[in-house]
């Protein structure tokens, strides 16, 4: 079974075709945004964990991971990502190589690491409705791209996804 | 006509197998360690697919209150996958319904208070990993589940789940205005704090034996419940000089007792129904077709009378009513929690639990030691239990 099919086993909440029709699009859209397709130099955007509103629980880096590997696939590198989530890892590694316990390709003592030019981030709101048949889970996906200098939200795009669930009487 | 009796029964069960029960409630195929942990993970490997959820909600709250944390989550986890999958096509459900299944078949769920607290307990421990947001999700959830009570007045009524909801959007620097109004208005126990976001130290307690399923009427058809007891009706935190009444806001006897009928009580209703008249028809051809077969002129038509009374009584013995009890047997009864600002450090506290005078009982306190970190900025949370099972 593909992750992009709907299994056997479902429920209304987030789910794998979901999160991989999301992304999907999202990735095609923000290839699409000028100042990424005209950009002189590949600008690097650093991501920001996605805010889960709904009434699912769920592995809110999976949507941004997914988003990356797509976009940095894709693109050919016209997108480029700094690994800010590994800064503690990479600042014991630079501190480490300052103190010179660890060897050096480059002067360590260099600022090197890069600063953001956008921040990718999005948000989950969802809305459900329950009666005595089952359930009804609306759930919007947002996505923004925003300009780290100026605030400026340069793209964004948002998909939407509906489920109903009908109960057995037994459960009801 | 007493031998006929039992034999209609028996061939009965020999042939709609009707009657044969499932208790879940059975021990299963190990012998109690005595080990709460060791148990828990044997019942939930041993029990059938049926009961495996039960078995999973049972054992993560005998987790919670061993500290067993990682363990909790595992099992909630699994729990909840299947809580939120979609069961319309469920064939354990529909045979459940059948008028010769009880309805103990079914893939356990649990009802709605089961459901919720399952959610709550998950967020609880989504709270202690620091991921709020997926926190409030439980919150949201375990309310949504008490969503569709006949009587609208109690539709989502517990307290703590909106009242965290909104302190987990306030913590997130959004407005948790409307859940504390929500919260608020359905307080009926104790006043609700107003929000500190600052405050890093949140402590979770539970108090008593929550209700017990019992069945009523002439089959066991009707599903009701036992109130739980507690003899503490509240806390008292202290920690860092600091004194805090921790009152119970939720009451789950209440809320498993407030939700109206169910649809699958109208079908164990009907299946009660068919269970007696097709008995009373049994007793009726019996009787009148033994009469009429001591006449040698009306001994046909008395045979035949025999032998549909017979059916009858067969097809009687072999309706099953009976209401599943299977239950949720160690939740608490009382739900409470408190929310303290602390600086950074290691702190001992202690949780003294009071009764409904507000005396403290002895021999019932709990310590706890607590580490309140500088960065990152992430609350330490604290689940406290007066139960140890």
């Amino acid at each position: 079974m593909n992750p992009d099919e709907r299994g056997f086993v479902a429920g209304t909440g987030v789910e794998s075709q979901d999160l991989v029709a999301v992304t999907d699009k999202m990735a095609r859209s923000i290839v699409a945004v000028p100042v990424i397709q005209k950009a002189a130099a590949a600008p690097y955007v650093i991501l920001e964990p996605v805010l889960n509103e709904t009434r699912f629980p769920i592995n809110k880096d999976m949507f941004l991971d997914r988003l990356r590997v797509q976009l940095s696939s894709k693109t050919q590198g016209k997108v480029r990502f700094l690994a800010r989530e590994r800064l503690a890892a990479l600042e014991k590694e630079r501190a480490a190589k300052q103190a010179g316990q660890f060897t050096s390709s480059a002067n360590p003592n260099v600022q090197e690491f890069k600063g953001a030019d956008y921040l990718l981030t999005g948000k989950l709101q969802g809305l459900s409705t329950r009666t005595s048949k089952g359930t009804s889970d609306y759930i919007l996906y947002t996505f923004q791209l925003i300009d780290a200098r100026t605030t400026e939200i340069v793209w964004e795009d948002a998909a939407e996804i509906k489920k109903q669930g009908l109960e057995d009487a037994a459960y009801r | 006509m007493q031998m006929l009796r039992t034999s209609g029964l028996c061939l009965g069960l020999a042939v709609l197998g009707g009657c044969a029960t499932t208790d879940a409630e059975s021990p299963a195929a190990w012998t109690k360690s005595g080990d709460a942990m060791v148990d828990a993970r044997q019942a939930i490997e041993t029990a059938p697919a049926k009961d495996k959820v039960l078995w999973q909600y049972r054992a993560s709250a005998t987790a919670m209150r061993k500290g067993e944390f990682l363990q909790a989550k595992g099992w909630l986890d699994d729990a909840l996958m299947t809580l939120g999958g979609i069961h319309a096509a469920d064939p354990s459900a529909r045979k459940a319904r059948g008028m010769f299944r009880e309805e103990g078949r079914k893939r356990f769920l649990g009802e709605p208070f089961e459901r919720s607290m399952a959610y709550y307990y998950r967020g609880i421990l989504y709270w202690m990993d620091g991921e709020l947001d997926n926190a409030r999700a439980c919150f949201q959830s375990a309310q949504f589940e008490d969503s569709d009570t006949t009587d609208k007045t109690y539709a989502g009524d517990y307290v703590l789940f909106d009242y965290l909801d909104g302190l987990a959007t306030s913590k997130l620097g959004g407005d948790g205005g409307d859940a504390i109004r929500r919260a608020t208005a359905s307080a009926r126990q104790a006043r609700l704090p107003a929000y500190d976001r600052e405050a890093n130290l949140v402590l979770f307690l539970e108090l008593g034996r929550g209700p017990r399923k019992y069945g009523d009427g002439e089959y066991g058809e009707q599903l009701k419940f036992r109130e739980g007891e507690s003899v503490a009706r509240g806390a008292v935190l202290r920690v860092a000089g600091q004194t805090i009444s921790i009152p119970a806001y939720d009451n789950l006897t209440f809320q498993a007792t407030t939700r109206g009928g169910r649809v699958m009580d109208h079908v164990l209703r009907n299946k009660a129904v068919f269970k007696t008249g097709t008995g009373v028809a049994g007793d009726v051809g019996i009787l009148s077709g033994a009469v009429l077969a001591h006449n040698r002129q009306t001994r046909e038509v008395g045979l035949g009378l025999l032998a549909a009374g017979l059916v009858g009584k067969i097809v009687s013995a072999a309706a099953n009513p009976r209401a599943d009890l299977r239950g949720w047997d160690n939740l608490p009864q009382w739900l409470g929690f408190a929310a303290v600002k602390l600086s950074p450090g290691e702190y001992s506290g202690l949780v003294d639990f009071v009764d409904e005078r507000g005396a403290v009982l002895a021999n019932k306190s709990r310590a706890f030691k607590v580490r309140i970190a500088d960065a990152p900025r992430r609350d330490s949370v604290v689940f406290i239990s007066d139960r140890n099972d």
